[in-house]
């Protein structure tokens, strides 16, 4: 079964292969605003050198690599499986002799990987040259982001999939899926930088899902996060990842029992 | 001849009154849908503001400017922008048009195929972002206790608002006029309408010289928001330029219109329609 589950990621990466001039659009447009958000920084330190432990190289690689992880972690508009439900074409993939959770997971896990060379890797590059502010880190704290970046990226999946399947219910949900994504880029640091929320904003920012998804793995290779600070950032970002997986589960489970197919 | 064109102008702006008014009913059969949408956008755009707010917890000023300057700026610009998408959604959804083969059929009716174009849509829901402008710029107000008004100042709001949209609206323009050649919206466009209006909710001194004549000379959207801002907080501008050109948004806005709309005409000559 596992195999069957590797197949289908495999395909999701190929199948994404085809849309290069869609990427390349893709690429160029998050490289714009990560140079508009840098100059936005670079005016802003101009009035002080150094905020709660970051100096202006920091925020820059902050927002960089924000900026290169978003298509991982949380596309903006992402309605694949709603505009199933919507079409009833989800009872295919309902009844294929496979967990309709897991097969969902690996076609994410597919798409994820294919963004992780093509658009990660391009954007984080582009913008080391363009500011150039060259590589943060050291292999310690780029080793404690191998683990930090696919748990959020996961966590990413999950999160797409629970504002998704809200469509069992509700059909037409575009309107929330747009806030969905927008309050999740705020409380994870792509509108500002966590580091610069005031501090009871922080507090709040601190226990919600999204800090994993792109913070903590962001503040962690720019060696923010070390000893205790770490363990309880992985911590947050597994318990994250385990409630929201079992709500989607539930979700899903009850979707199913309940679903009735429109058809004529 | 100068008279039979205008009496089509104000029949195609008859026409346009009516889908509008068309297009509102129609959206209004679904109030609640309506509501919830303008609500969603309203959250999205507060988001994006109080963001930038933020900014100025841990930094003082940017490059000089406070916190209730740059919420004066990105105000102006948001009610700006707003009335833009709002009365561009048709010309914003060409490249639609185009894929599915209906332009053909604009064109054969003994209309402007412009009027159809940006009759064929217009969003309700944008008014979000209006609002949301609209309680920025209180806001903003309520930040600069010691702002000196004039009526020269209050007339520039208006005057730079609908400047600054007729400028939008001409770039997206543009960008569907490139649609007769490359059938999908480019990025192009989307870097200039929403990249532009993000980069110019800030001060645009920030950035680089060259885009700073660029977003002045070339592709002006700095006269809807950056120029009026400054004559009202009465900041220089860059380059030397008196800040009084504020008052020549209409004609800046006019002549990048009109070259807008020679290159659509260009454009709709050369359509040569899609499908096999």
């Amino acid at each position: 079964m596992l195999r069957f589950y590797f197949e289908v990621a495999r395909t999701a990466y190929r199948r994404q292969l085809i849309y290069r001039w869609a990427n390349l659009a893709g690429l160029l447009t998050n490289i714009f605003f990560g140079a508009i958000f840098s100059y936005v920084i670079i005016a802003l330190y101009h009035a002080r050198p150094v905020v709660t432990g970051y100096n202006v190289q920091d925020a820059l690689r902050y927002t960089w690599l924000v900026q290169a992880m978003i298509m991982v972690v949380l596309p903006f508009s992402w309605f694949d499986l709603m505009l199933t439900i919507r079409s009833g074409e989800v009872v295919t993939d309902l009844s294929k002799p496979c967990d309709f959770y897991w097969y969902w997971f690996s076609r994410e896990v597919g798409r994820n990987v294919y963004y992780v060379f093509f658009r990660f890797l391009p954007t984080y590059l582009a913008g080391a040259l363009l500011f150039s502010f060259g590589l943060p880190g050291d292999w310690h704290s780029w080793l404690a982001y191998g683990l930090a970046f696919p748990l959020g990226a996961m966590t990413g999946i999950t999160y797409r999939f629970l504002y998704n399947v809200i469509a069992f219910w509700i059909v037409e949900a575009r309107a929330m899926v747009t806030l969905a994504s927008v309050v999740a880029l705020f409380f994870t640091g792509s509108y500002v930088p966590l580091p610069f929320f005031p501090a009871w904003l922080r507090a709040i920012a601190d226990w919600l899902p999204f800090n994993g998804l792109m913070n903590i793995p962001v503040e962690i290779v720019l060696g923010k996060l070390n000893g205790n600070m770490l363990w309880l950032a992985y911590s947050r970002q597994i318990f994250w990842l385990i409630v929201l997986t079992l709500i989607v589960r539930g979700m899903t489970l009850l979707a199913s029992r309940r679903v009735v197919v429109q058809g004529g | 001849m100068q008279i039979i064109s205008w009496r089509a102008v104000l029949h195609d702006m008859l026409l346009y009154r009516r889908l509008i008014a068309l297009q509102i009913r129609a959206q209004l059969q679904y109030k609640i849908n309506v509501l919830i949408d303008i609500g969603t956008y309203l959250a999205v755009t507060v988001l994006e503001f109080g963001a930038l707010l933020l900014f100025f917890g841990p930094f003082p000023s940017l490059l000089g400017w406070k916190i209730g300057e740059v919420a004066l700026l990105a105000a102006i610009m948001s009610i700006s922008f707003g009335f833009a998408e709002m009365a561009g959604a048709g010309i914003d959804n060409f490249s639609d048009t185009i894929r599915r083969g209906e332009f053909d059929r604009v064109l054969l009716r003994p209309v402007g195929a412009f009027t159809q174009v940006i009759g064929s849509d217009f969003r309700l829901r944008r008014l979000g972002r209006i609002t949301q402008g609209t309680i920025a710029f209180v806001i903003a107000l309520r930040l600069l206790p010691n702002l000196h008004w004039t009526a020269a100042k209050l007339l520039i709001l208006p005057i730079s608002i609908i400047s600054g949209a007729v400028i939008f609206i001409s770039i997206l323009l543009l960008g569907a006029t490139l649609c007769f050649w490359t059938v999908e919206t480019t990025e192009l466009t989307n870097m200039l309408t929403y990249g532009g209006r993000e980069m110019l909710s800030y001060p645009i001194t920030i950035y680089s010289q060259t885009l700073q004549r660029f977003f002045l000379f070339v592709v002006p959207i700095a006269f809807g928001s950056y120029v009026p801002t400054c004559y009202i907080l009465e900041r220089p501008l860059p380059f030397g330029i008196p800040s009084s050109v504020a008052f020549a948004a209409p004609l800046v806005a006019l002549v990048f219109a009109l070259v807008a709309g020679i290159v659509w005409s260009f454009g709709v000559n050369r359509y040569q329609s899609t499908g096999s």
